[in-house]
């Protein structure tokens, strides 16, 4: 019997996501991935019946770099995943964040609040909420952890 | 950009082969790293190596408890491996990409040398391409001071 009582609003940690203009280069797309430390770029819609766009890693290992392009000269409208995957509704439980990662084999889901955007998750975020609910139910049953 | 350029390392968090997918969940989160290396037994044994994505796919997405569920369920074992450190990166991108994984063991002769993952070969990318883009003059410099 599994007792996740977590829901995606609780493990959405990061309320901004840097994005990337889809004419730009893949080059550009790589310092900018490494500067921030965030793995995955949302590439902006043009007009509101455009959908948006993202770009991870993953796109640019596969398509990129293993294929032995130069990085500079490859566009990132060409290796951009388009629409991407999201979320809107916030309750959710992150057993089925988790499995909509697991059916469509990625690691971030875009977080949607009403059309706008909320912020995304990747699947730490989802080991995390594990994680602290595991620690919250020891609190919960065990006197012992207590003590401070 | 070869493989020996990106080698970071050895793993320093390793579980046992009883230990549960909590265990997991809690030695990442505690070291703040996204998989953990599973002992072998003997030398006869291979490695193993259970990823945030494994346990993701394996455990939650099925709605297990973490607590009851061994690594040795879900864990990848054999290990992709690589041993020959002057391999050119895109081969070693090409390997990963081919088994639909992130992260790769280098083995030193019979020795567990360190993982190399793709944030380790987007960030040596991103470096030489900042290089290329100061002046000539500097990049030459840098090159002058390597050796």
């Amino acid at each position: 019997m599994t007792e996740i009582d977590q829901t995606l609003r609780s493990i959405v940690k990061t309320f901004r996501m840097p994005s990337i203009d889809a004419g730009a280069s893949v080059a550009e797309g790589i310092i900018k991935m490494t500067d921030d430390d965030i793995y995955a770029l949302l590439v902006p819609r043009r007009n509101k019946h455009d959908a948006y766009g993202i770009v991870t890693k993953k796109d640019i290992m596969r398509k990129v770099i293993s294929e032995g392009k130069n990085p500079k000269k490859v566009k990132i409208s060409d290796i951009m995943s388009k629409p991407l995957f999201i979320e809107t509704n916030l309750n959710l439980d992150i057993r089925w964040v988790a499995k909509t990662m697991a059916d469509s084999e990625i690691s971030v889901i875009a977080v949607f609040d009403r059309g706008d955007f909320y912020g995304f998750v990747t699947d730490n975020c989802v080991i995390e909420g594990i994680y602290h609910a595991s620690q919250r139910r020891r609190l919960d049953t065990d006197s012992e952890y207590v003590s401070c | 950009m070869e493989l020996r350029d990106i080698l970071s390392e050895p793993p320093k968090i390793a579980l046992e082969q009883d230990a549960t997918a909590m265990d997991a969940i809690s030695a990442m989160v505690e070291n703040t790293i996204s998989y953990v290396l599973v002992k072998r037994l003997d030398t006869e044994d291979a490695f193993g190596m259970v990823s945030s994505s494994d346990i993701i796919t394996d455990v939650i997405a099925k709605g297990l408890d973490p607590n009851d569920v061994k690594i040795t369920e879900i864990c990848s074992k054999p290990l992709v491996a690589l041993n020959n450190i002057d391999l050119d990166m895109r081969w070693v991108a090409k390997k990963m990409v081919n088994a639909g994984i992130s992260r790769i063991a280098v083995f030193e002769g019979e020795n567990l040398r360190c993982f190399v993952s793709d944030v380790d070969i987007l960030k040596a990318i991103a470096k030489e391409l900042k290089e290329g883009l100061s002046s000539h003059s500097g990049k030459d410099m840098q090159r002058g001071k390597k050796r």
